[in-house]
């Protein structure tokens, strides 16, 4: 007998885990990458 | 003498045996003549061979030689995270930080790992066997095995061959489906050259990344740990020793034995199932569907951006690197011979790395 809660919840939680740890990553290098270009207009 | 004659593995072979064999020489052959992921198929194939030579007991439990690399190499989890360590050695995620967005097209073609997973249930499959079979629409075979291991052992031959069999066949496989859900005008769209991207910038992101990701699903930890950890090497720049000795030594070493140890599962007795063609005919649907997820989500991407994506880099969201990415270039190039989409499409090829890690992590959390 197969758990389909189970499965949507597997579905729901690694779908939304795959998407949002990558568009988190997205807002990362986007930030960090406007850290370092500040920076280094500083240094400069 | 009839006591003598029964301790040779002569007189124990089965039909099976030798169907195995066959199943041997064949990998060893598209291997040695045709150049399918060579440096896997010679030791998988070798490894099936010597496996099903009866009286060998080279994977006896406790006792033969294949059982202590599967053992403690595979079952303990120690060959997939060096694997992944040499693989963040080799790789180069500069085209991804340089066009952060394609990130969104490696997790789109994701998608056919659900399908497949919910195929693999309807089919009479348990849940850890589903999420198995699943994680081979990731297209990433160190990952595959990781998932098989912890989830379903008993499918490692047929999940790991799979896997492989269908990053091999990357080439094959997709350009069809690029082709009919795209049109031509779309094949020849080109993309905006890449701007450079600091040292700083490739030194912070194997950090920030393994902290994003392992935070959310700690599940994926020894992978995408050593992931990092490798590319972390190979872009400070003051360990290059440690770069090169995981992107060839090691990596060769871990190499011989993943193959030899999964190939050693495949005895006629385990794999001679009708559910193994199953396990292959969903892990060619998972494949296909992300595939097609990552080029159908390129062409929604380009409905709201102004700068339109290719949608051909978006096939090689599913992880095969490069071969993914190389296929991308050469449909493109057909379309446009002055079109150079390798560097773009490398973006969604190493993002899908890292989504098919987050994927299995998730599988092994909640299923194992």
């Amino acid at each position: 007998m197969i758990d389909w809660n189970l499965a949507l919840k597997i579905f729901t939680f690694g779908l939304s885990a795959v998407f949002g740890s990558l568009a988190i990553l997205i807002g990362a290098i986007y930030a960090f990458g406007k850290i370092l270009k500040n920076i280094e207009k500083e240094g400069n | 003498m009839l006591d003598m004659v029964m301790t040779t593995g002569v007189v124990h072979l089965t039909v099976g045996n030798l169907i195995m064999w066959l199943i041997a020489f064949f990998f060893i052959y598209l291997a040695i003549t045709k150049n399918y992921e060579p440096l896997l198929l010679v030791p998988i194939g070798f490894g099936i061979l010597i496996v099903n030579l009866p009286l060998t007991y080279l994977m006896q439990e406790g006792e033969g030689l294949l059982w202590k690399f599967y053992h403690y190499g595979l079952e303990w989890e120690v060959i997939p995270p060096l694997i992944f360590l040499g693989l963040g050695a080799l790789t180069d995620f500069g085209p991804m930080i340089a066009n952060p967005k394609t990130l969104i097209l490696g997790a789109g073609a994701q998608f056919g790992v659900y399908v497949a997973f919910f195929g693999a249930l309807i089919l009479g499959f348990k849940i850890p066997e589903a999420c198995s079979i699943g994680i081979i629409g990731g297209a990433d075979g160190p990952t595959t095995i990781f998932t098989t291991v912890h989830l379903a052992p008993h499918l490692l031959g047929a999940t790991a061959v799979a896997a492989y069999s269908y990053m091999s066949l990357v080439p094959i496989i997709q350009p069809p489906i690029m082709r009919l859900l795209t049109t031509e005008k779309e094949r020849k769209i080109k993309m905006r050259q890449l701007r450079p991207v600091s040292k700083k910038e490739k030194i912070l992101f194997p950090l920030v990344t393994v902290m994003v990701i392992c935070l959310i699903v700690p599940a994926s930890a020894p992978l995408m740990a050593m992931f990092m950890l490798g590319n972390l090497f190979k872009e400070c720049g003051v360990v290059k020793r440690l770069s090169d000795a995981a992107s060839n030594e090691l990596m060769n070493i871990v190499t011989i034995l993943l193959g030899i140890s999964v190939g050693a599962t495949m005895s006629a007795e385990h794999f001679l199932k009708p559910e193994v063609i199953l396990v292959f005919i969903m892990g060619l649907i998972a494949f296909a569907f992300s595939t097609a997820a990552g080029i159908l989500l390129a062409k929604f991407m380009n409905l709201f951006f102004k700068e339109k994506i290719n949608p051909l880099i978006g096939s090689a969201g599913v992880s095969a690197v490069p071969m993914a990415a190389r296929v991308s270039q050469v449909v493109g190039s057909k379309a446009d011979p002055k079109n150079y989409l390798l560097m773009h499409a490398m973006g969604p090829n190493v993002a899908g790395v890292i989504g098919t890690v987050v994927a299995a992590g998730v599988f092994i959390a909640l299923a194992g």
